[in-house]
């Protein structure tokens, strides 16, 4: 069976049409969330056709492992192409994009008053972009992307956040828009050398790869290459920009800046910056280590300190975000998919955690600590919630983030014991602040007297359907590792 | 001359005769129907330019339809319809009355197109003078307002200095070479050294009308008394046409060893100075000044390759330029009562009170700052392509550094126009002929972005 039709396109010009038809409903602001909510449910299933449907193992002209490809000529005078494909890895991103998506629409249904239509344009906008940089596998399209998606969240935040919403928006913005200027001169750098060696001027990552880079050269580019993707992901130090930007935008924009956007940036690191640059990337290694055993004690550290609940559940985002650049560190099988593992976790548990902040946040218009306590006995399923997702997130067994962090763990400490010992401290100082959480807020006593009804319907759905994911993913990882298994092992070479 | 001749130079013939059409009748009919007259000469020159086959071959001493001119060409006269267009509601709101304006738009235009088919020294700098000559008018037309005149006499300073320079400059390479004919200017060695300084001069004259540091200081000052249009017109195609004067200069005969290095300086300090002056800037069209500062040194970077591919990217980023600073100055001009709304924190809010005019100023600040998928990410991405591709990594990176610390200044724009509580009145309903030149220039700047291979394909048709 041959499959023609462009699938892959598709699932990024859903969201954008999505988008504009969102942006069309300047009347009811009903029937612009409906729109959104429609597509965003189109979305996903389109991605779950996929991973029921039985597609052939390899297209032509595909690079190994990519079961869904296409590629057209773009922009000929630079061999600049729009090639997509999905392999195991991208699968798994997109669908986890397409349903967090979905949850961001449904999170923001009421909570957001003002200038509905753009709003749910911008969402889906967003997701179009996301979709773009996870299937993307030209430099140049990737590129487009990657910066691309950086304009609806800009808006995102900077029109429905809260607090200091515009330093914030602004500061997220040129972080990650000057790391990403250095990387384009490195792309076009690597172009140009891939050109003069073998006479054929492309964009392609798969011939890309087979660029001879000298040495030293190379550590630049990677370099230029490293600190793109570290700034969104966030690595300990760039990581500045992302307590502000997470505390001041609205809920779903948090929850889509948790649970997808960290994650292009370790997407690319794995998708690009290794292939690319074996050599220099293993030099860089000890560095990645440092800074991934850094983050995670940091990021708990200073979580623990908070005030804030929606700082300190970013901050923990730094935290988690140290196992994934850990288990990329160490490049082996076990870590890379304890790492890709780490990255859905972190997405549908700090989602929620987030979600559940703006929850309360919308019944009492407060997100200090100090607010707080027992509310365990006056929204007993709300708090239920609370605990399981503060439980998944500080790795209990059964949920679903102990298995990546497990994985990446046993992964890392066949490579280096040292950092696998250094990141075992780093879950020590979680369960510190998690338990701080859940006692201040959960338990105790009632420190002002609060209004605090239990979660509605919608909310309560929302919950159940992420917290039936964490369990899944946590008792039953197998089909997710299974997806992984042939691009993981083409990417560290059967190691 | 044949008729054969008479048409491949039309467009020369058909602004001027326009210009002085417009002039004749213009005093006969409202002021509505003279710039109709304008747009349609604009349009039709335009149309006959891109329709017409090139040649290299002089149709009078002097003056070939050049493939260079097949390109530019319609991108001016695009670009002075746009204007009028962008004109006619701003001048009538400013009670700038006559048909003097859309007859001098018409006679820059003339000198414009004249400018890419010069052949020789004199006629280029004839067409550069010329089109000087206009905007000194055009700048100080607001007879009402005193910072319009001052802004035109500063420009006619500055700029009767920079003519000297250009005129001593042609004359010592006359001198040193025998010959006016651009093809011929390449000296004989032993007069090599009046050449290079003649060049010299004509690179601080042409540093001048590009606005580059330390020949920049005009800038602000008359974009900021110009009336909106005019800025458009001024900050776009009279760059542009400046621009294609040194790629000519450059293209033909000269020692380019010899003129890096002041180029390689005009680059680097445009870029830096120009992005960090800007950031300073609370007066939005004085801010656009000096990101057109920047610009022009982000075009000399790729200029001063001096390859193939640093000329295509020249081009190309001029006709994408255009669109931007179109966009973003008729922007200004749209919103504007009878006083412009001069501060940047006088767009507060007009993004959601005019969605349309606000979106194209919002649109035009993420080109300019070089955000994918709009066509000002193509033209830089071009550019420092070809700086690196030219050996030019150092100033590339430094280009690159500056160009995202300029993102901070676009951004405040836009987050005034969409982030913060409005402060001013509402704008006024736009006129319908500034909508249709918004539309086509936004329209521009977004298919240029994600389709840009027919442009790029019509460039390298130009440098063959």
């Amino acid at each position: 069976m041959t499959f023609d039709f462009p699938i892959l396109t598709l699932l990024i010009l859903l969201p954008l049409c999505g988008s504009l038809l969102t942006l069309a409903c300047r009347r009811s602001d009903l029937a612009a969330r409906r729109v959104a909510l429609f597509f965003a449910l189109a979305e996903l299933a389109v991605c779950a056709w996929i991973c029921l449907a039985s597609l052939p193992a390899a297209p032509a002209g595909a690079p190994a492992g990519f079961f869904l490809f296409e590629d057209a000529a773009w922009i000929e005078r630079f061999g600049i192409r729009y090639t997509l494909g999905m392999d195991g890895v991208s699968l798994i991103m997109v669908f986890l994009t397409a349903f967090i998506s979905a949850i961001a629409a449904v999170v923001s249904w009421k909570g957001i008053t003002e200038r509905i239509p753009l709003y749910f344009a911008l969402l889906l906008a967003l997701e179009a972009g996301i979709q773009g940089v996870f299937l993307s596998l030209d430099l140049f399209l990737f590129y487009l992307f990657w910066e691309a998606m950086l304009i609806p969240m800009f808006f995102l935040i900077g029109i429905w956040g809260h607090g200091r919403r515009i330093y914030s928006a602004v500061k997220f913005f040129l972080y990650t828009f000057f790391g990403s200027l250095l990387m384009l001169v490195a792309i076009i750098s690597l172009y140009l050398m891939h050109g003069a060696q073998s006479g054929s001027y492309t964009f392609a990552l798969g011939q890309l790869i087979h660029t001879s880079v000298p040495y030293g050269i190379g550590l630049w580019l990677y370099a230029a290459f490293l600190f793109a993707f570290a700034i969104k992901f966030p690595l300990f130090p760039l990581h500045t920009w992302l307590p502000d930007a997470h505390t001041d935008a609205p809920t779903a924009g948090s929850v889509i800046l948790a649970s997808l956007l960290l994650k292009t940036g370790a997407y690319a690191l794995i998708r690009f910056g290794y292939p690319l640059f074996p050599e220099a990337a293993r030099a860089f290694t000890p560095l990645l280590y440092v800074s991934a055993v850094i983050g995670i004690s940091y990021g708990a550290w200073v979580a623990f300190a908070q005030e804030d609940m929606k700082r300190l559940v970013a901050y923990s985002s730094v935290s988690h975000m140290g196992f994934v650049a850990l288990g990329i560190a160490a490049w082996s099988p076990v870590a890379l998919s304890g790492a890709l593992l780490q990255m859905v976790n972190h997405g549908v548990t700090t989602g929620a955690l987030f979600a559940l902040v703006g929850m309360l946040d919308e019944r009492t218009h407060s997100r200090e600590l100090a607010t707080y306590g027992g509310v365990w006995g006056k929204a007993p399923v709300l708090a239920f919630f609370f605990l399981l997702f503060c439980m998944a997130s500080a790795g209990v067994p059964g949920l679903n983030n102990f298995v990546g962090e497990f994985l990446v763990l046993v992964g890392t400490f066949r490579v280096s014991p040292a950092a696998a010992a250094g990141a075992f401290l780093g879950i020590v100082l979680t369960l510190v602040y998690t338990v701080r959480l859940v006692q201040e807020i959960l338990f105790g006593k009632e420190k002002k007297p609060l209004a605090l009804a239990d979660l509605t319907l919608r909310e309560g759905g929302i919950l159940a359907v992420l917290a039936v994911v964490d369990v899944y993913l946590g008792v039953h990882p197998g089909p997710l590792l299974e997806l992984m298994k042939t691009p993981i092992a083409l990417l560290t070479g059967g190691k | 001359m044949t008729l054969a001749d008479l048409f491949s130079i039309m467009p020369i013939v058909i602004t001027a005769g326009a210009a002085l059409l417009v002039l004749l009748t213009g005093p006969l009919l409202q002021a509505g129907s003279s710039c109709a007259i304008a747009v349609a000469a604009s349009l039709a020159a335009g149309l006959w330019a891109a329709s017409a086959s090139p040649a290299n071959a002089p149709v009078l001493p002097g003056l070939a339809f050049t493939p260079l001119a097949h390109f530019l060409i319609p991108i001016f006269c695009l670009a002075a319809a746009l204007t009028l267009l962008l004109s006619h509601g701003y001048n009538q709101r400013r009670a700038i009355k006559g048909e003097e304006y859309p007859a001098t738009v018409l006679f820059a235009l003339f000198a414009m197109c004249v400018l890419p088919c010069a052949g020789n020294l004199l006629i280029l700098f004839l067409a550069l003078e010329s089109i000087a000559f206009a905007f000194y008018i055009l700048v100080s037309i607001d007879l009402n307002r005193a910072e319009s005149g001052e802004a035109g006499l500063k420009y006619l300073l500055m700029g009767a200095v920079a003519a000297a320079f250009i005129a001593f400059g042609f004359s010592l390479i006359f001198a040193g070479s025998g010959t006016l004919a651009l093809s011929a200017a390449l000296a004989a060695p032993g007069n090599r050294a009046i050449v290079s300084a003649g060049w010299g001069l004509v690179v601080i004259g042409l540093a001048f009308k590009l606005s580059l540091v330390p020949a920049h200081l005009w800038t602000p000052d008359v974009y900021q008394g110009a009336p909106a249009p005019v800025a458009a017109f001024l900050s776009t195609i009279s760059k542009v046409a400046a621009a294609a004067a040194l790629l000519m200069l450059l293209a033909f005969a000269p020692p380019l060893s010899e003129m890096r290095a002041p180029l390689y300086l005009l680059s680097l300090f445009s870029m830096v100075i120009g992005n960090l002056a800007a950031l300073l800037q609370k007066n939005i069209k004085r801010m656009l000044a000096y990101s057109s500062i920047a610009h022009m040194g982000y075009l000399t970077l790729a200029l001063l390759t001096g390859s193939k591919e640093g000329y295509a990217a020249v081009l190309l980023y001029g006709a994408i330029y255009t669109a931007m600073n179109l966009a973003a100055f008729g922007a200004i001009a749209a919103l504007s009562a009878a006083e412009e709304r001069q501060l940047i924190a006088d767009y507060s809010g007009v993004g959601f009170s005019a969605p349309f005019r606000g979106g194209v100023l919002a649109l035009s600040m993420l080109a300019l700052a070089g955000v994918p998928p709009t066509a000002g990410f193509i033209g830089k991405f071009f550019i420092f392509y070809a700086a690196i591709r030219g050996g030019q990594t150092a100033l590339a990176v430094v280009g690159m550094v500056s160009a995202a610390a300029s993102a901070y200044f676009y951004l405040k724009v836009v987050v005034h126009l969409y982030m913060h509580r409005p402060v001013a009145s509402s704008p006024q309903n736009a006129h319908p002929a500034e909508t249709a030149a918004l539309c086509c220039a936004s329209a521009a700047i977004v298919v240029i972005g994600v389709y840009p291979a027919p442009l790029m394909r019509l460039v390298d048709v130009v440098l063959r």
